[in-house]
């Protein structure tokens, strides 16, 4: 068995978490003044100190397997504070990419998602599919993909059959959840072997129900984003990640409605204005463009903190998701047909992005996230 | 020189305000002395009326003013006596008349009473005018033969730099290296810590820009493979034998007598004759102090730069490290050799060494102690030397454990630029143990900044070990003095060369020898280029002070020096011991030999002279001793409640500058003290308190530096020296049935001008508390 108290820097380590924005690691002089500035912080065993020396030493197992680099919602307090502008938030941001691409399977994917010159793939992809796909069972007469559809009124599964749609997404979306179980799966075993190593649990194991009952806790805790709201620094930003999650929220429980109206009422949309749901899509819809629009301004006027690719990419994709669903339901309203089949496509490609590359863009944070904070709260970490 | 007196009282700043300025000027005029007052004495119409008593043939001046601190040169007349009498800060502006009012006519009238305030002034101004008449102007003391020629002893990176320096304001130097080549360690280096801005980048070793440099002046001459085998005589008249190393010669220095070998078998001390006898059998073959060497080389001022040797382990110190165990555990010296010579291996089997660990601090015991001798500059090196294995291999890791990492002033941009290096690692820590692992080491370390304990694998380690002194080993400058070789161990300093850090830089306790660089403390090559800077401008104000025959520090310009009364010496050695500087040797006989050029002018001889024959030309056991006797001592005769009368005996350095502060902050103290300045409390005679006591003053104290651990006495040893005789004053207190309390001594910084005023209330207060001196009245 390795010596647990053998240390091996990997050099190589560090200067992957210089590239993904904690180039500012190797300034740290250990003073601490980030974990007393930090309020979200624990009071024993503290972050991010001790996570900024691991880092500088390339202790790859001591970060990218600890529950601790997730309780930091990068309020930026600690980064304000830094008598060395050594940016601990920045850096832990970056050792939380890291994690990310580390947990997701495959790994070439993980890899594609997060190297800019693959974008326009990441792109091409859903294109690829939606034609590849729709043309196929055109040849064998299932016409779900129609370039000319007809009819008075807009409808855009006239164009691209809502079917199409879900054969597309379902079983994507079972694609992302193995991949999140298979993630998880290790992601747990690491966080509960870290945390006996540094003692920073009494619990032997991870028990299902206490685990479940803990997640119970934590949930109006995320909801009300209590912990964010702690931060100093970045206050604002709590306030735009409140609009976007709730109108994801939002989102998800009209897709849901929709979802059931379509297979279980046979009925089919556009569903009309005054209908609850459409309302509660349309405010959400609103509110993802405004708070993402919210996210990007913040992160330009921020210049002391690092803004990389991948905050980058999932702040496009949202705001793409979001606007692209908002102009396709104007055009259709507006009855500009051609347009409006056009964006609604566009709106598919972004959705897929967002969607099917999930566990491995920075958005698996809402996994990964509430998974550690569920962890913590469920191993007594104080 | 006839004495013409003149008395000169200012008003102004409150004076003439709070005193009663005729009834001073009586007390002038009762001695026969003219006397004139002027609001504003320092002023143009106050200075032109001194100026023309002084054209008019006055030469004996009291000025009856503000403190001798200030306006010095306002109030210099020269080719006179002078005395500053202190009624400004010393009466009334620490007497203040809102706590010591002054008397109503009536009270003047009805003469039972008497002004504390108005007492002092008059005591003061009789003490002054009593000085004047036993001083006498000083002349200065002319060495017959003068060298201006300047001896730097090491030809490192320090002693190359004090020689151009030196040479570069025109004085001849020569530098003297035992090793056969000059460069010192310096020359011995790969790369060297950054000397400039922006002080981020390890640069190629800068000596031998500066060999090139020292060639370039013909005014250095450098001497290889030689010693200094005697430096005798004094400042200005140095006659210096040199020598090769290990050569034995007739005027290689004496040694004194070991401790062990003045006693006899039961441990009892040898008699003198018998001592002296032992003394010649140990030093035979080697010429007495006071034999000049006919063929030494004449030096006006020395530099000693002899800088550092690595600190060498002894045997099983560092077990725990695997030091003299493991062949791969090696010293920073050695580690740097192997650096110079090319890329980092293991001394073992000569494989790479791509893991090394920088251990800078021993671990193991219970403190966090560095290495002996370690400093600021063995954390720099450890950095240094972690780049080295960065440079030499591109997967090298460096560790460094310390327990202490310093980095002072800007070489901390070094440290911020080093640590950005992706294969350097660096904790906090206490190393516990190196171990063998296969062809490698362990290195495990407790209570780092990573956690409890933590485990490294390493190829080779190395010790941050310290840079000892050369006077570790070696007087090296092996001066021809009676007190010894080499400079007096204090105790303080582990064997640097030095005297007190922050006020005395560069002075050691030999004037006329300077130290610089390495063997003051442990630097940089940038630091011991500044400190070779001090030390050759020390050594070049020595010259052109003793030149002209006065002091050359901390009393610059000084022109008094001792003079003793032989007649009446009875040998007894005491000055030449207690000199903190060792300017007296002795003859066979033991009489002292006076180097005035050597002296510091403090007084420490004339303070330990048990016959009193020892003094200076405006300061001896005569003037002091007559401004004792001056202030004026009421009894129960003049007043039915008469005051204390009690005496403070002040160091002029530190504490009286504190009670001028006190002054200029209107803080009270007393009004029945009366104090004098003196040079240093080393100079205080015993005789003075005898005195004070038996004309019935009822208290003696003395104010002065702090010694110790901490000492800030200028004259290193003054304000102890004084301790210790205060101490043996008690018995002497006792014959006469005096309680010992009435004589103490405090300690006071310059800065603590709060506390002067409670210190001296405190101890008027204790006084008051025995009661009156029952010698009063007599």
């Amino acid at each position: 068995m390795a010596d647990k108290y053998l240390l091996e820097p990997d050099v190589e380590f560090i200067n992957q978490i210089q590239g993904l924005g904690g180039d500012t690691l190797k300034k740290c002089f250990q003073c601490a003044t980030c974990s007393v500035a930090c309020p979200i912080s624990p009071e024993t065993k503290p972050f991010p100190r001790k996570e900024m020396i691991a880092a500088s030493w390339g202790l790859k197992d001591r970060l990218v397997g600890n529950a601790d680099i997730w309780l930091c919602h990068n309020c930026g307090d600690c980064t304000a504070l830094c008598p060395r502008g050594a940016k601990p938030g920045d850096v832990l941001g970056a050792v939380r990419s890291y994690a990310i691409e580390e947990y997701a399977t495959p790994q070439w994917l993980a890899k594609m998602v997060n190297d800019p010159k693959m974008l326009p793939v990441l792109f091409l992809i859903p294109v690829a599919i939606f034609l590849v796909l729709g043309l196929f069972l055109k040849a064998v007469g299932v016409n779900w993909l129609n370039f000319s559809p007809v009819g008075e009124e807009i409808v855009h599964s006239k164009f691209f059959h809502t079917w199409l749609v879900d054969l597309i997404f379902v079983p994507t979306s079972i694609w992302v959840v193995a991949i999140f179980a298979l993630g998880l799966q290790r992601f747990m075993k690491d966080i509960h072997e870290n945390a006996l190593l540094e003692g920073k649990t009494d619990k032997e194991t991870i028990e299902g129900l206490g685990f479940l009952a803990a997640l119970g806790r934590v949930i109006p805790t995320i909801l009300k984003h209590k912990k964010f709201s702690e931060c100093g620094e970045n206050e604002a930003r709590a306030t735009s990640h409140m609009m976007v999650f709730y109108s994801f929220l939002g989102l998800f429980i009209v897709t849901n409605c929709f979802f059931f109206s379509l297979y279980v009422l046979q009925a089919h949309g556009p569903y009309p204005q005054m209908c609850a749901v459409k309302w509660l899509a349309n405010v959400s819809g609103i509110a993802l463009v405004i708070g993402s629009c919210l996210m990007i301004k913040d992160r330009l006027s921020k210049t002391d903190e690092v803004s990389t690719y991948k905050d980058w990419y999932l702040l496009f994709i949202v705001l793409g998701v979001g606007l692209t669903g908002m102009l396709t339901e104007m055009t259709r309203l507006g009855e500009l047909a051609g347009l409006s089949y056009f964006i609604y496509f566009v709106h598919l490609v972004f959705v897929f992005n967002l969607f099917v590359f999930l566990p491995f863009s920075k958005l698996a944070h809402l996994v990964y996230r509430t998974v550690a904070m569920t962890y913590v709260e469920y191993a007594g970490r104080k | 020189m006839d004495k013409k007196y003149g008395v000169y009282i200012c008003t102004g700043c409150g004076i003439g305000d709070s005193l009663d300025i005729k009834a001073l000027s009586d007390v002038a005029d009762e001695e026969g002395h003219p006397v004139r007052t002027h609001e504003f004495l320092c002023g143009k119409a106050g200075l032109d009326m001194v100026q023309k008593d002084i054209a008019d043939g006055t030469n004996t001046l009291v000025i009856a003013a503000c403190s001798r601190r200030v306006n010095f040169d306002t109030f210099r007349f020269d080719g006179c006596l002078l005395d500053r009498v202190n009624l400004r800060e010393g009466v009334v502006w620490s007497h203040p008349r809102s706590d010591f009012p002054a008397l109503t006519e009536e009270e003047k009238e009805a003469g039972e009473t008497f002004d504390r305030v108005q007492m002092m002034a008059e005591d003061y101004l009789k003490m002054g005018m009593v000085r004047v008449g036993k001083i006498n102007l000083p002349e200065p003391y002319k060495l017959d033969t003068f060298s201006r020629n300047i001896l730097v002893i090491g030809g490192g990176i320090t002693g190359i730099s004090a020689a151009i320096d030196a040479a570069k304001a025109g004085y001849d130097v020569t530098i003297v290296e035992k090793e056969p080549h000059i460069g010192g360690y310096a020359a011995k280096m790969r790369k060297q810590l950054p000397v400039d801005d922006p002080y981020e980048e390890l640069i190629p070793p800068i000596i031998n820009a500066k060999i090139d440099e020292l060639e370039n002046h013909s005014n250095i001459t450098v001497k290889t493979n030689t010693v200094v085998a005697r430096i005798a005589g004094e400042p200005g008249n140095f006659t210096v034998t040199l020598k090769k190393p290990d050569e034995k010669i007739e005027f290689d220095v004496p040694y004194p007598l070991p401790e062990e070998m003045k006693q006899d078998e039961s441990g009892k001390d040898l008699d003198v004759e018998k001592q002296q006898e032992l003394y010649l059998e140990y030093n035979k073959g080697k010429a007495d102090i006071l034999t000049i060497d006919p063929d030494g080389e004449k030096f006006g001022a020395v530099i000693l730069a002899a800088g550092w040797r690595p600190y060498q382990p002894e045997e099983g110190e560092f077990e725990h490290l695997g030091y003299g165990k493991l062949p791969d555990v090696v010293t920073n010296c050695q580690f740097e050799e192997m650096a110079a010579k090319g890329k980092v291996t293991r001394p073992s089997d000569g494989k790479e060494a791509k893991s090394v660990a920088f251990v800078q601090s021993p671990g193991k015991g219970e403190d966090d102690s560095d290495f002996s001798y370690a400093s600021s500059v063995t954390s720099l090196v450890g950095l240094k030397q972690a780049k080295y294995v960065r440079e030499d291999y591109e997967d090298g890791k460096a560790f460094i454990f310390y327990q202490h990492m310093r980095t002072p002033g800007l070489s901390e941009n070094f440290y911020k630029s080093l640590q950005q290096d992706p294969g350097i690692f660096m904790t906090k820590g206490s190393v516990v143990s190196v171990s063998k692992n296969g062809e490698g080491m362990i290195v495990e370390v407790d209570d780092t900044l990573l956690g409890e304990k933590i485990k490294v694998k390493a190829d080779l380690v190395v010790l941050g070990t310290g840079m000892v002194p050369a006077t570790v080993d070696d007087p090296v400058v092996n001066l021809a003095y009676r007190q010894g070789p080499s400079f007096r161990d204090i105790g303080l300093f582990d064997g640097y060369c030095d005297s007190n850090f922050i006020c005395f830089p560069y002075e050691t306790q030999r004037t006329g020898i300077y130290a610089a660089g390495g063997i003051r403390r442990s630097m940089t090559m940038e630091e011991s280029m500044d400190d070779a800077t001090g030390a050759a401008l020390k050594a070049i104000q020595c010259l052109e002070c003793s030149n002209r025959g006065v002091s050359v520090h901390p009393r610059s310009g000084d022109m008094t020096f001792p003079d003793f009364f032989f007649q009446r010496c009875t040998q007894c050695k005491r000055c030449t011991e207690e000199c903190p500087f060792g300017a007296l040797d002795d003859d066979e006989k033991g009489t002292p030999k006076p180097n005035p050029s050597r002296c510091r002018r403090c007084g420490t001889c004339m303070g330990a002279c048990p016959e009193r024959i020892i003094g200076f030309e405006d300061y001896n056991i005569d003037s002091i001793g007559s401004m004792v006797k001056a202030v004026g001592v009421p009894s129960e005769d003049d007043y039915d409640e008469p005051p204390m009368r009690v005496l403070g005996l002040v160091c002029e350095n530190d504490a009286y500058p504190a009670l001028d502060i006190a002054g200029l902050n209107r803080l009270s103290y007393s009004a029945d003290v009366r104090l004098i300045p003196v040079r240093c409390l080393g100079s205080v005679n015993v005789i003075w308190i005898k005195d004070a006591l038996s004309q019935g003053m009822d208290g003696v104290f003395l104010l002065g530096c702090k010694y110790g651990d901490d000492y800030q006495c200028h004259f290193v040893k003054g304000s102890e020296l004084a301790d210790i005789r205060m101490k043996k004053i008690g018995d002497a207190l006792a014959s006469l049935a005096l309680e010992e309390e009435r004589v103490t001594q405090f300690q006071i910084a310059i800065d603590e001008y709060d506390k002067v005023p409670k210190i001296i209330n405190e101890f008027v207060e204790s006084i008051e508390e025995l009661g009156p001196n029952p010698f009063k009245g007599f």
